[in-house]
């Protein structure tokens, strides 16, 4: 920049007319330049800016810390809290501890969650195994499940008389007591996350693999390679993106998750550093949430540079190019049948189980009580009786629920179209923008959303946009807030699949449009969003997943007329009645999943599967 | 230019932080705008112990609309039979619980939002100290009620429902009668694993409930030397008998639960031989009806029964339909037409039941009881009136409330 402006009549003033003329048509030829910087803008705004409240807290005094300081003022500076958290005595209960067995937890999930998630992906996408079609669409099934639903699961199958009761459906049939280790803590927290988390592993890694050139592979056999070594020379290389993605994204999701460890740990007092951070902000104490909640954010933004470093190093990955590209699928040969067999059984135990457990509960008179004489289909259509759940009517004759569907539904849907958006635009500009400082940052800022503590988030938000800033309204109580947070909160993972199905768009087929005078929206949408379209849409499921799901990050936030599903079925749980909640939930699972075998019908004939899957 | 580009968006965030964090710093001070509302409203210091209460009724109809945080959802079953009742006032509830209940209000107003017209929540030392005594939040008592409510009910701040933590006991398992005389039984090697209790540091009513005990070290003490003739040797660090009862309990490998109503079912579900002890809430005692547990409640405790924890009602600050706010207050606290004989017939949510308990109905429950006294207790819950209750103070909580969770957590993670 500097030796082109540098003429030898002079420097042009930075205004004049020449200079400005300059710098707009460079930038018009680097519309990842423009792009990256609106969204660093508008990214650091709505995430800088809660970070910034949070580091605040975490160093100022709260009036929870009055029962501490009795003199200390609200608000006056001080590191008391970091004290208290890494070098009082309390720091091993409240630091150390949850830490090992977070940490521990994440490994053991992520490695179980990545090898099951790779390894279906590879069944799917790259052998001749039977029903596929199926398969795929179901393998999504478990996540969207609230993940505690597996955990009750869990219990309902493995609970031992630690915790009185019923006796577990184990000790019931066989009369022997699980051993505690069995029945909760580290050992089925590991395994009920993993068979829920797999799906990030299994998303990304059966994009990218879609979209490997068999060619490569069959390139290698061509010079003598064999088997073992075409997959871990060729394939793994060129899967090492989505890899790293896939591990980053499950091992920090695991850190930061709540009701599985909540539910299986307490039991046999297992705390996790999530279980404490909502302990703090239970008590409404913000000053160690806070802290905890930094300590997780230094964690996750560690881990993505060790991500990016390696991916950083090995530029190679390239995987759509204007040339030809061929697919074949490797014969399974006589394991066709054992492979499909298994697929069978890993889904009825993480699809059908779970989903006929809640079915059941939804249709028992007195919960836990699964004798068929204690059947009833009340709390479905009933018209509401005061004898029973406080009168209150079945699910399909309630207004309240109907309502909240519908908001729900247009939260999700709202989520995922700018979720789609932003995360493209943010691939886009990282990808293209690579080597530009404002790259690394741009990545990063996308990325900080995934470790907040979701209520800490919706906290601030409120603070944020209760009042107009600049030209943005007062937000707070609208629609919009709803969709905004979500979509911020999701973002992560759509930058994250926007920027793999980057990676793999080669520059040339842009350039080979830009050679020809298109402009860049239609390059946008002739050339980029057409090849990104199968991570993309994926990525958009997933937000309508989750923002479908969602329920602590928005619970503050909601306001009359805004009241969404999993508001309804907080409300039931608070209130003990299993059968609503129970209900809810299979409405809430099966909305879902009919809305997402819908999209994956539909991209599929608009041409997208091609990509995807075939 | 592209460090240009950042520097300038780097100017923009920091002007953006500067300008949300700038608005955090009002509320809590007495403004004019807080100073007319009180005013109108004869609220704060302007209360004059009289009202004109069909004006108040016509105003509250005029406003229309009234918006309620509250940590229970039962409201939510007061909804149509109030706006029948008081045609023309559309009633809107959040269920947030207790925490939420706190955090929305303190956020709200501080961020110069004044949208809640009543908050109702628990959790005595945050309510009083951070609610009350910062201005967020107004007590209101209707003249009606004055002399209903008994003065600590209604003094600093109305309560809407006194609950209970108790200990249950499964009566199959124990067929002779409660297991226990003395909460100190508790930490004997014979309920080692046998006793279970809501996890504190998740359940604000539960905190509360330790709280009682641990604020009474003296009585604590000596209900140990009528147990073992001894006096009690505090451990390594402990500072009185209270905590020590919270260390010997958790070092007697207490069970934690997440469910005060799981909790309550695993200790009282039919046929067990080896049922644990469930320190819970009373009004799950309810459920040996709906579930058929066999829980009972163990009365005759040394030195206390039974571990009393109020929920308040009040007008929240600046509230836009205030006349609205003070017409459910007293729709809350039930009809004048009770008095102590009043007959209430179940269920209480239909009919003349309803229409005299109003808004006690959805609480009128076996281990819930009126502020009031004149409202007779609920079939079931008779039993209230026979035990011994300590409640802990709100300033006891407000001070001591986070040390003892402190020492929860520690002693839990040993």
């Amino acid at each position: 920049m500097a030796s082109i402006s540098q003429q030898p009549a002079g420097k042009p003033a930075l205004l004049s007319g020449r200079n400005l003329g300059y710098q707009f048509y460079r930038l018009k030829n680097r519309p990842e330049v423009v792009i990256g910087a609106l969204c660093l803008a508008f990214l650091g705004f709505v995430v800088l800016v809660p970070l910034f409240q949070i580091v605040r807290d975490a160093l100022t005094y709260q009036s929870y810390d009055l029962a501490y300081v009795p003199d200390a003022e609200v608000g006056a500076f001080t590191l008391f809290h970091l004290d208290r958290v890494f070098l009082q005595p309390i720091s091993k209960a409240l630091f150390i501890k949850p830490l090992l067995n977070s940490l521990s937890m994440g490994v053991a999930v992520t490695a179980i969650a990545v090898t099951v998630g790779s390894g279906l992906a590879w069944l799917m996408v790259r052998t001749n195994i039977k029903f596929k079609g199926v398969f795929s669409a179901m393998l999504m099934f478990p996540y969207m499940m609230p993940s505690w639903v597996m955990a009750l699961a869990w219990l309902i199958l493995f609970k031992n008389d630690r915790i009185g009761g019923a006796d577990g459906l184990l000790t019931s049939m066989f009369g022997v007591q699980p051993p505690n280790w069995v029945s909760y803590g580290f050992f089925p927290i590991v395994i009920t996350l993993s068979l829920h988390y797999y799906a990030y592993a299994y998303l990304l890694i059966s994009g990218a693999l879609a979209t490997v050139d068999n060619e490569l592979e069959e390139a290698a056999a061509t010079c003598g390679m064999g088997k073992w070594q075409r997959a871990w020379r060729i394939t793994m290389p060129l899967l090492v993106p989505a890899l790293g993605s896939a591990i980053v994204l499950t091992f920090i999701r695991i850190l930061g998750t709540f009701g599985t460890p909540a539910l299986l740990g307490l039991p046999v007092r297992f705390f996790t550093f999530s279980t404490q951070i909502y302990a703090s902000i239970n008590a409404r104490n913000q000053g160690d949430a806070y802290v905890l909640a930094l300590v997780l954010i230094v964690m996750a933004i560690t881990f993505i540079w060790i991500n990016s470093r390696i991916i950083g190093v090995r530029k190679s990955y390239v995987t759509m190019t204007g040339k030809g590209f061929r697919k074949r699928e490797s014969d399974l040969g006589i394991w066709q049948w054992p492979a499909t067999i298994g697929v069978i059984l890993f889904l009825i135990m993480t699809v059908a189980l779970p989903l006929l457990l809640l079915l059941w509960e939804s249709l028992t008179l007195t919960s836990g009580n699964y004798s068929f004489s204690n059947l009833t289909t009340y709390f479905w259509v009933g018209e509401g009786n005061v004898n029973l759940a406080y009168g209150e009517p079945g699910v399909l004759h309630n207004k309240g629920i109907l309502g909240a569907l519908g908001n729900s539904i247009k939260l999700g849907f709202s989520a995922a179209l700018f979720n789609g958006m932003l995360g493209l635009l943010v691939g886009y500009a990282v990808v293209r923008g690579r080597g530009l400082r404002m790259s690394k940052w741009l990545e990063g800022v996308a990325f900080a959303p995934y470790i907040f503590p979701s209520i800490a988030l919706g906290a601030i938000y409120i603070g944020m946009f209760s009042t107009s800033i600049g030209p943005l309204p007062a937000l707070y109580g609208t629609f919009a807030i709803l969709v905004l947070i979500t979509v911020i909160k999701n973002l992560p993972f759509t930058s994250r699949t926007g920027i793999a199905a980057m990676l793999q768009i080669d520059k040339s087929l842009e350039e080979t449009a830009r050679v020809q005078g298109i402009g860049w929206f239609r390059r946008m949408f002739r050339i980029i969003i057409p090849l990104s379209m199968s991570g993309l849409v994926a990525g958009m499921l997933l937000t309508f997943i989750t923002a479908m799901r969602e329920l602590s990050l928005i619970i503050l936030l909601l306001s009359p007329g805004n009241m969404v599903l999993t508001g309804v079925i907080f409300g039931y749980q608070e209130q003990d009645m299993a059968q609503h909640s129970g209900a809810v939930t299979l409405m809430l699972v099966l909305i879902i999943i009919v809305v997402s075998v819908l999209v994956r019908v539909l991209s599929g004939r608009a041409g997208v599967q091609g990509l995807n899957n075939n | 230019m592209t460090t240009k580009i950042i520097n300038l968006s780097a100017r923009l965030m920091a002007a953006a932080v500067l300008a949300t964090t700038a608005s955090f710093a009002v509320a809590q001070d007495m403004t004019p705008e807080l100073d007319a509302w009180l005013k109108a409203n004869e609220l704060g210091s302007y209360t004059d112990g009289t009202e004109d209460w069909d004006a108040i009724v016509k105003a509250a109809t005029a406003e229309g609309e009234i918006i309620i945080y509250s940590a229970s959802g039962r409201i939510a079953k007061l909804k149509d039979h109030f706006e029948a009742l008081y045609p023309g006032i559309t009633l809107t509830l959040f269920d947030l619980g207790s925490v939420k209940t706190i955090e929305k209000t303190v956020r709200e107003q501080d961020a110069g939002i004044f949208a809640v017209d009543v908050v109702s929540t628990g959790n005595s030392g945050q309510v009083i100290n951070e609610l009350l005594n910062k201005g967020r939040i107004y007590n209101y008592v209707p003249t009606q009620y004055m002399d209903r409510i008994p003065v600590e009910n209604r003094d600093p701040l109305l309560i809407r429902v006194n609950e209970a933590l108790v200990f249950f006991y499964n009566t199959e398992t124990f067929s002779d009668g409660p297991p226990i005389s003395n909460v100190w039984e508790l930490a004997e090697e014979r309920f080692k694993g046998r006793v279970g209790i809501k996890d504190p540091m998740a359940s604000g009513s539960t905190l509360m409930g330790l709280a009682s005990l641990v604020q009474h070290p003296v009585e604590m003490a000596e209900a140990y030397k009528r147990l073992t003739g001894e006096d009690i040797v505090l451990g390594d660090g402990v500072p009185d008998a209270g905590y020590e009862f919270v260390a010997r309990m958790l070092a007697n490998d207490l069970v934690i639960f997440k469910s005060g109503s799981k909790l309550a079912d695993a200790a009282g579900k039919a046929g067990q031989d080896d049922a644990m002890i469930a320190f819970t809430n009373m009004t799950y005692i309810s459920r040996n009806e709906s579930k058929g547990n066999v829980n009972a409640i163990i009365q005759d405790l040394d030195p206390i029964s039974k571990l009393v924890y109020p929920t308040f009602t009040s007008i929240a600050r600046e509230a836009p339909h205030p006349n609205a706010a003070k017409v459910f207050t007293a729709y809350l606290l039930g009809s004048t037409d009770i008095n102590i004989d009043t007959k209430i017939a179940k269920p209480y949510l239909e009919g003349e039941s309803f229409d005299l308990l109003q808004g006690l109905a959805p609480y009128h429950d076996a281990g819930s009881v009126s502020p009031r006294s004149d409202i007779p207790l609920p079939e079931g819950g008779e039993i209230w009136g026979e035990m011994e209750g300590w409640v802990v103070s709100d300033q006891f909580m407000w001070t001591q409330g986070p040390k003892l969770r402190d020492f929860w957590l520690i002693q839990s993670s040993q």
